[in-house]
């Protein structure tokens, strides 16, 4: 009796254990492609349905996505959630719930003084009572009051069980004010709980290795010194997220100059494989027409570092005039002028149209994967609905 | 013998200079080219035409000669305009009765006692209008971008044209180029602008068009070297030139609310069956306003009327207007992505022509640009099966 529980319970163990991790199998699926600048969908398809959420995701993997994107904070119990700002204000119905109208407070974040509902002053569950909804006015609020805050583990599965291959590029946001606010057990800290979660899920492998190519990820940050503390723990690919010129880094107040100098990238570029800049700060807007575009890209890619430029937006208040109020001519601007090797959208559709009519295949037949990529799209032209 | 050739010289020269002095009586724009008739590029016919409304009036002022260029050279297989008239009766492209929202006239001191209220089209209206300012006096002043969310670089620096220089933008182009020119609120024009041997509105805008060689029925050889559509909301003015020409007409239609401003009739008349079959005597297609065809609900697309399929079935041709980028403009099917739009009106809809405001994007439509093949798998023209996939 007792050797049948022990076998009954080793049995269980092992399912268990192994229901932890990506069992989902991941080596019969069309791979990610490689040879054309990758397809970011910021925040999912966040341009269609409220970001962040499940039905984001899974509109921006339906529509083309090479990966979808998403900003990492934790609660108030340590449980690591996607959501971007650091308050619910502008993209929940929490302001609506009256069991948290006493959790207003004013933070500093930054070095700003913000005021509202902070994450980091919620359990998990409270997060999930909330509902969600579109964050700008102008795009369809159909969706609002219908979906919830997802959990980091939610969202890798919704990548891991994509019919495709499907990268994540999660972002380790806030870092200083997470530490600040939230604390977990045996000293860890938010970039630590971050990597595990990943590690759980079976990611690991550097850039373009056999592991990273079954499952892709980017771990991105602000945050220099993050990137840095994590890249013992993972050898995963990661990119440096850089603000607007105004802005200094939230942990190393170093400026945007600092940062983007030649010496600042032969230093980083140790620990990073890219650089993800605010698209006006590569190529600087004046009366809403494009100056003169700076080197940083040059000089990045001289450094081996790509360039995963934010944010790209179909409405006209976001394109400058020199693209005649069509997005399709700015990413055509991004990829083939500037020459960019990624790009996050909110409407991950429209980026996906646009490179399956310009470069559905690449122009170079390198590789078997690059030749099977070329037969895939003439056979695609005779396949029945 | 000889005496009797210089004879025959000298009245042929006679008449000739004669002529020209009749010509000569409205100015007369000799083209650079010398011929209208050398060999062009071809208008494409195969595929829905790109109808540049106002000219690429996306970037640049609307209905201007640079607005015509812009939509030209971003590949326009015809360039539209609204054509009114000045108080000295002069055919000039403009849209609106009132100069207040697209020129500069409310800085005109000299004018500042031409401030009218005028009811057109049963509506009381009040403004600086087209018809109280003689040709000079619109020339003198200076047109802008319309909406304030476009490109207002080049405010001030235009003038409104005349219908004639229209035209020859149109013929002066290195490519077989279309005009789409509109007898606009001719019921308006008729009761303020007089002409004399009691012509019409409608007498000088055919005359205009002959002038410049404009004849031919849709698709004939000499229609094919100067293509034209001639359109208006007044169906009488469409009936009315018949007799005078037989360029293929196209009869507006205006939104579910407006009747025709001549004839009174309202949109559920002119779109029904019987009258389709009554007005396709005289026009060879419909121009809709396209939440007419396909009506949207909180910014959803409902579904499709059948006002295609029975223009269609009447062997009329259907332009809609106007398609435009901005996502105020797009409902929410089409995701704020202007291509996703043109995609769905050309190829799940159907239509047969589309008067856009941005040129440079409805060229760059898959199958929509100058030098497209058909598409051999469904016998559409769009080339690419990518486009055929868009879940709308």
């Amino acid at each position: 009796m007792a050797s049948i529980w022990n076998i009954s319970v080793l049995l269980l163990l092992v399912f268990g254990a192994a229901n932890a991790e990506s069992n989902v199998n991941q080596e019969a699926k069309k791979p990610i492609q490689t040879f054309r600048p990758y397809n970011v969908a910021h925040r999912g398809a966040c341009g269609e349905i409220p970001e962040e959420t499940a039905a984001a995701y899974h509109r921006a993997i339906e529509i083309g996505a090479d990966f979808i994107e998403t900003d990492i904070l934790a609660s108030k119990d340590g449980q690591l959630v996607c959501f971007h700002d650091v308050t619910l204000d502008d993209t929940t119905d929490v302001k609506n719930r009256t069991e948290f109208s006493d959790r207003k407070r004013t933070y500093e974040v930054q070095g700003v003084n913000v005021t509202g509902y902070f994450v980091v002053d919620f359990t998990l569950e409270e997060l999930k009572s909330l509902k969600v909804k579109q964050r700008f006015s102008f795009r369809d609020q159909q969706y609002n009051g219908k979906y919830s805050i997802i959990t980091f583990e939610e969202y890798i599965t919704i990548a891991l069980y994509a019919d495709r291959t499907v990268g994540i590029y999660p972002e380790i946001k806030n870092p200083v004010h997470i530490n600040e606010h939230v604390k977990w057990t045996n000293g860890k800290k938010f970039e630590d709980i971050f990597v595990e979660t990943l590690q759980k899920y079976g990611y690991k492998g550097t850039y373009l290795s056999e592991s990273w190519l079954k499952q892709p990820v980017f771990i991105q940050s602000f945050a220099p010194t993050s990137l840095i503390y994590i890249s013992n723990k993972t050898d995963s690919p990661k990119v440096f997220l850089i603000d607007d010129v105004s802005i200094p880094t939230q942990d190393t107040n170093q400026s945007y100059a600092e940062i983007t100098s030649d010496g600042y990238f032969s230093y980083i570029s140790q620990y990073v494989v890219g650089i993800g800049p605010w698209k006006d700060t590569i190529v600087r807007p004046q009366d809403n027409y494009l100056t003169t575009p700076t080197d940083l890209v040059a000089r990045a890619h001289a450094h081996n570092l790509q360039v995963h430029p934010y944010t790209f937006r179909n409405e006209n208040s976001y394109l400058h005039f020199n693209f005649h109020q069509d997005p399709y001519q700015e990413y055509d601007y991004w990829i083939n002028q500037i020459g960019v090797d990624g790009l996050f959208t909110d409407f991950t559709g429209s980026l996906h149209l646009y490179q399956e009519h310009t470069s559905p295949y690449p122009k170079d037949i390198k590789t078997s994967d690059d030749l099977l990529r070329k037969i895939e799209y003439i056979i695609s032209k005779y396949e029945r609905a | 013998m000889a005496s009797s050739g210089w004879y025959v010289v000298s009245v042929i020269l006679f008449i000739q200079l004669f002529l020209a002095r009749v010509r000569g009586a409205r100015s007369y724009y000799p083209l650079s080219s010398g011929s209208y008739n050398h060999a062009k590029q071809p208008l494409q016919t195969f595929r829905p035409y790109n109808i540049a409304h106002r000219g690429s009036n996306g970037e640049i002022p609307e209905e201007t000669v640079a607005a015509y260029l812009r939509a030209i050279e971003e590949g326009a297989d015809f360039i539209e305009t609204d054509i009114l008239s000045s108080k000295d009766g002069v055919l000039i492209c403009f849209h609106d009765v009132i100069l207040d929202l697209t020129t500069d006239v409310g800085n005109y001191t000299k004018f500042a006692n031409r401030k009218r209220t005028y009811e057109v089209q049963g509506q009381n209206i009040t403004g600086y209008f087209v018809v109280d300012f003689t040709l000079e006096e619109l020339k003198s002043l200076r047109v802008k971008q319309r909406y304030p969310f476009r490109d207002q670089q080049y405010n001030w620096k235009f003038s409104i044209i005349t219908f004639e220089e229209f035209i020859s933008v149109g013929l002066e182009a290195e490519r077989t180029v279309g005009i789409y020119p509109e007898i606009k609120n001719p019921v308006f024009i008729n009761q303020h602008v007089k002409w004399a041997n009691g012509k019409r509105f409608e007498d000088i805008f055919v005359e205009t068009l002959k002038k410049y060689g404009y004849k031919g029925s849709y698709m004939s050889r000499d229609w094919l070297k100067q293509p034209l559509f001639i359109q208006s909301f007044a169906p009488t003015s469409l009936i009315y030139i018949s007799k005078l020409t037989d360029s293929p007409k196209i009869l507006l239609i205006d939104d579910v609310t407006m009747p025709t401003q001549d004839t009174n009739q309202s949109y559920w008349e002119i779109t029904s069956d019987s009258y389709l079959q009554f007005i396709r005597n005289y026009v060879v297609g419909i121009g809709p306003w396209k939440d007419t065809i396909v009506p949207a609900v909180n910014n959803y697309l409902t579904t499709p009327t059948d006002l295609v399929a029975r223009a269609h079935a009447h062997n009329l041709q259907v332009h809609p207007y106007t398609y435009r980028n901005e996502n105020l403009f797009l409902h929410f099917d089409f995701h704020q992505d202007p291509y996703a739009e043109y995609t769905y009106w050309i190829h799940k809809i159907g239509v047969d022509g589309l008067f856009t405001d941005f040129m440079g994007s409805l060229h760059m439509v898959p199958g929509m640009d100058l030098s497209s093949e058909g598409c051999k798998e469904c016998g559409c023209f769009i080339k690419d099966n990518f486009w055929h996939d868009l879940s709308i």
